[in-house]
């Protein structure tokens, strides 16, 4: 690019001065090799403006989430190469009722005080999430991908004397449960709470993973992952 | 970890736009925008105690530019991860098997602005040029902000922009489609 083409690069952007400003727009009426560049830079920009699209609904919330989670897991982000499971998206399309009947017989057996002063709804939440497939576990029936896909039907369960709903997604090869509460789920020992809010906590219980935001709604996120991993997964999870 | 998520979250959620817009054109190799905009604001927070002020949004565009690319190489030494069409269908470039995706040129005449084929004839452009343009006309970036971005003076950048909008209005032309014109 000659400096004759660095001026009208200037001139487009509205760099040049009054004078000079005022020298070019004499120069483009004659020349009409400048005035050319000077039409197709405008139309470029106009169709690239065209190109904006507003973020999808719940993307900010989606950040806000994780960013939370990962302030209360006190941990930092796995780099994106390091992330589990296969992008092949594969569902639990058969057997998944018995799974599911058999866990609920399960959990309505949870002791009413939790091992080791583990809280009985969050152990009732941990005990659910520990038989959940492994992550990257291959299923039979594949399912598009990117989106959360639901894996059996929702199950209520009644654990410490409250009422917890429970439902299992599936979302790049990874299981989660999303349990959901009218009574805050207690801290259990060894959490860190999120700073400042002090409604919401992390903690780890065997290999499972747990998230829990405390509100009118009280909703603990578990899957079998690692702290960093739960956060991009619950970010991305159907919200109650 | 402190309590300064809610100032980080603060200080960039006001910039979710940009970076989205950023994200869009620069997630490559089947990588989700919307994972890159979540890795980008991860990356920005689990470095935000070194950050020292100056421009937000240019520091969370250089992030998500950094992210896409190491991104980009790590699904490029994995070729046989499996790329979801349907996410190819909603990014802004040419699809996994190298065909375009052919624009009905009637409905491009008459809609006078088909967006897909102007973000193919975008990913035409050289790297550089392809930046500038994304980061100044559609993410809605400074001339300053850019330059900071891609490290680069600013008077390197709008040559960059001038350049790279001349051949995308000569491949807009060439594809038939009436660029710009409302």
């Amino acid at each position: 690019m000659d400096s004759h083409d660095r001026m009208l690069a200037a001139f487009v952007a509205g760099d040049l001065g009054m004078a000079d400003a005022r020298r070019w727009d004499e120069h483009l009426l004659e020349c009409e090799r400048c005035w050319r560049a000077v039409r197709e830079d405008g139309d470029a920009r106009r169709a690239a403006e065209r190109l904006r699209l507003p973020p999808p609904p719940g993307l900010a919330d989606q950040v806000r989430f994780a960013v939370e989670l990962a302030a209360a897991a006190g941990t930092s982000p796995c780099p994106p190469g390091r992330r589990r499971g296969s992008p092949t998206w594969v569902r639990l399309a058969v057997g998944g009722a018995a799974v599911m009947a058999f866990l609920v017989v399960a959990l309505v057996f949870v002791p009413s005080a939790g091992h080791g002063g583990v809280p009985p709804t969050v152990a009732a939440v941990a005990r659910y999430a520990r038989a959940l497939p492994p992550p990257g576990t291959p299923l039979p029936v594949a399912v598009p991908p990117g989106r959360p896909a639901e894996v059996g039907h929702q199950v209520s369960v009644t654990a410490g004397g409250h009422r917890i709903t429970l439902r299992t997604w599936r979302l790049g090869g990874v299981e989660a449960v999303v349990a959901t509460s009218s009574h805050p789920f207690p801290m259990p020992p060894g959490a860190r709470g999120a700073s400042g809010t002090g409604m919401a906590w992390s903690a780890r219980l065997g290999t499972v993973q747990l998230y829990c935001v405390n509100g009118r709604q009280s909703e603990l996120v578990a899957a079998p992952v690692p702290a960093a991993e739960l956060a991009r997964l619950a970010a991305r999870l159907p919200r109650a | 970890m402190t309590g300064d998520h809610r100032e980080f979250l603060e200080l960039t959620l006001p910039h979710l736009d940009a970076v989205f817009q950023v994200a869009r054109h620069a997630a490559r190799d089947g990588l989700d925008p919307e994972d890159l905009v979540q890795e980008t604001y991860l990356r920005a927070f689990a470095s935000f105690s070194r950050y020292r002020g100056g421009d937000v949004r240019a520091w969370l565009a250089a992030i998500c530019l950094n992210a896409a690319r190491s991104e980009s190489r790590r699904r490029r030494r994995r070729p046989q991860e499996a790329v979801s069409q349907a996410l190819l269908d909603v990014l802004p470039f040419g699809r996994a098997d190298g065909r375009d995706q052919a624009p009905d040129v009637a409905d491009v005449v008459i809609a006078s602005l088909d967006a897909q084929e102007v973000s193919r004839c975008l990913a035409l452009l050289p790297e550089q040029q392809r930046l500038s343009i994304v980061l100044m006309d559609v993410a809605g970036y400074t001339a300053r902000e850019t330059a900071e971005v891609l490290g680069c003076p600013r008077g390197t950048v709008l040559a960059r922009v001038h350049r790279g909008r001349r051949r995308l209005a000569q491949l807009l032309a060439e594809a038939g489609v009436n660029h710009g014109q409302p």
